[in-house]
């Protein structure tokens, strides 16, 4: 019979949030800003690598006049020559006509240039390489003037370079970030109907008429709590959809993804269902108690309003810091679902921190859902008296 | 029956920042309620009468005192008695995204009522009300007089044993204010228990078997309209408040 009413309040509270134009629109829209945050940040990227692999960065001085050979290899390497007096080229650091420049006594190169920024170190590595491939080119021309076969010399130990790197740092970037936005979108979605069926319901007068019926409050609270919750879910679950379909597209369209794209194993999607239900009962808990204190809707919605920051950061900072999953940190709420997700999209999946996460988060709701009984037994909470 | 005993609501009223002041809205208040008869909670704005009300219908706990329904009591038995029980109100407000249809719908749903019937009682309702032509629109787009025909339809629709009508035609127009007092005067004849609180004074003279009369929270005259009458040696409602008060009310 309780779960029956329970059910029944639950009914309730869907019809609500389906036929309200405003919950509806924070149920279904917000999750469109998803593929936009993701498309977004992936154009950024891949502008930023075309930019940095482009030939900005390939203007290097030389302050002695170069031989054919030399000009026939920079030639060969994009690389954009300028000659000039050393003070000149100093000057044109400066202005960034030059990245670097080389000066030479006798058969020492000195390369200049900022070591603190980015294109002088582009231009340092594109010097580097120049210089090797200028050396190798002396060497051979010395050793076959003395009758010597220079690949036998030259190539005396061979050197090969394999990639161990599986993980991409944009990929990795783009999917927590992605993930940390969905947990955002169903905060938002979540204050929402969390003010509407409870300081809404209060406002309207409809709150005295439900206490009226043959309910506990018990029941009533549970059911709303579920109808926030579901709701939440509804957005968690398109949000993670439209991501997965986002990545996809991102993998096809930019170049940045070619050689590891962006994808989410099939564990990581279960287990980033799991975090969203448990996040949006979480969530729509927290948002029910503080928004039954609130005597109007408007009040309650400034009160919510920290809540939707303190959603966003304990799992910004923790991904920015890069810090590792313990067993207390399973338990931290905010924190542990940021943290979950990033260790299963890594491959690393915890057992017992996501037991951890599961357990600690049902006993908050207890707590939560404890707390808001005994509130709704105070007028000042029931009548704001 | 209902029977209330020595009902006390206390509350804190904040001064300033720092000071809060208790107060009893309701103070020792006792009544009995008759089956087939309608007994009349009359005082002015704050006098208690909804805090009173709202303690008698279980939406609000009492400081002190009790709420007996035929000897069952809110503690034990709150779903038995709210099963038997219709509260209408000023205050209260019904579900506007819905249609009428749908909202009885959903009572009855609350009320456990079998789902085979269910139609059924909402289109004998509807009828009896003359509800059927917009029983299927949207409450949010209805008139005030039909959604307070809609509101008293969701108090009938469970056919229950006690009426607590609070204000109920409060701010009402004369036509829907007078669909409420036939519904009041017909439910009555049905045997159904009735407490019925309002300002209007004239309003309850024609309509109650008893009254209390109540001021500050406390009851200052109880009684059939004619013995308080009699008593002040008035010759109405509104006049015999007065003289009980002494000529003026201090909030």
């Amino acid at each position: 019979m309780k779960n029956n009413k329970i059910g029944k309040v639950l009914k309730k509270e869907i019809v609500s949030v389906f036929r309200d134009k405003k919950s509806l629109a924070m149920m279904l829209i917000i999750p469109l800003i998803i593929p936009l945050i993701i498309i977004g940040m992936s154009a950024l990227f891949d502008a930023q690598m075309s930019e940095d692999a482009g030939n900005d960065y390939n203007k290097i001085g030389f302050s002695y006049e170069l031989s054919a050979k030399e000009q026939e290899i920079l030639t060969n390497l994009n690389i954009e020559v300028t000659v000039d007096t050393e003070d000149n080229l100093k000057e044109k650091i400066n202005n960034d006509e030059v990245y670097l420049y080389i000066t030479k006594n006798e058969n020492k190169y000195t390369l200049n240039y900022n070591m603190s920024s980015d294109k002088g170190g582009y231009a340092s590595s594109l010097a580097n390489n120049y210089l090797s491939i200028y050396k190798e080119y002396l060497q051979t021309e010395k050793l076959s003037s003395n009758n010597m076969n220079p690949t036998d010399i030259l190539n005396i130990i061979e050197i090969k370079e394999t990639d161990l790197n599986t993980e991409s740092y944009f990929a990795n970037y783009i999917i927590s970030y992605a993930f940390m936005f969905i947990l955002m979108a169903i905060t938002v979605s979540a204050t929402y109907p969390a003010t509407d069926s409870t300081a809404g319901e209060k406002e309207r007068g409809t709150l005295e008429t439900l206490l009226t019926f043959p309910i506990k409050s018990r029941d009533i609270i549970i059911g709303k709590l579920l109808g926030v919750t579901t709701s939440s879910i509804v957005t968690g679950v398109l949000s993670l959809i439209l991501a997965l379909l986002s990545f996809q597209f991102i993998n096809n369209t930019y170049s940045i993804y070619e050689s590891i794209p962006v994808t989410m194993s099939i564990p990581t999607i279960l287990i980033s269902i799991i975090i969203i239900i448990m996040y949006s009962l979480f969530i729509s808990g927290l948002s029910i108690a503080i928004a039954s204190m609130s005597k109007t809707f408007k009040e309650a919605q400034s009160a919510l309003t920290p809540l939707t920051f303190l959603a966003m950061f304990p799992g910004m900072i923790a991904f920015m810091v890069g810090i590792p999953t313990t067993t207390l940190y399973s338990i931290i709420p905010f924190l542990n679902f940021s943290m979950i997700f990033s260790d299963t999209s890594a491959g690393n999946i915890n057992v017992i921190n996501i037991a951890l996460m599961i357990i600690s988060t049902i006993i908050y709701i207890v707590i939560v859902i404890l707390y808001i009984i005994k509130e709704y037994k105070s007028e000042k909470v029931l009548f704001g008296i | 029956m209902i029977e209330v005993k020595n009902i006390k609501k206390k509350f804190k009223k904040q001064k300033n920042k720092k000071e809060s002041i208790e107060f009893f809205a309701v103070n020792d208040i006792s009544l009995k309620a008759e089956d087939g008869k309608i007994i009349g909670i009359l005082g002015p704005n704050g006098a208690g009468k909804t805090t009173l009300l709202r303690i008698i219908a279980g939406i609000m706990e009492p400081t002190e005192g009790e709420v007996n329904y035929d000897k069952l009591n809110f503690k034990d038995n709150e779903i038995e008695i709210k099963s038997n029980l219709a509260y209408l109100s000023g205050n209260t407000k019904i579900y506007d995204y819905i249609s009428a249809y749908e909202l009885l719908k959903m009572c009855l749903e609350y009320y456990d009522y079998p789902k085979n019937k269910i139609d059924t009682r909402i289109k004998e309702i509807a009828k009896s009300l003359n509800l059927e032509n917009f029983l299927y629109n949207r409450i949010s787009n209805l008139s005030t007089g039909q959604t307070q025909r809609v509101n008293i339809a969701r108090c009938l629709v469970h056919d229950p044993k006690y009426y607590i009508l609070d204000e109920a035609t409060s701010g009402l127009d004369i036509m829907s204010s007078e669909i409420i007092l036939n519904f009041i005067k017909n439910e009555k004849s049905k045997g159904k228990t009735i407490l019925y609180s309002t300002h209007y004074m004239e309003e309850a003279e024609n309509i109650c078997d008893e009254v209390l009369m109540i001021n500050k929270g406390r009851i200052i005259k109880s009684g059939t309209p004619e013995s308080i009458k009699k008593d002040t040696k008035t010759t109405n409602l509104r006049a015999a408040f007065f003289a009980l008060i002494g000529g003026s009310n201090e909030e």
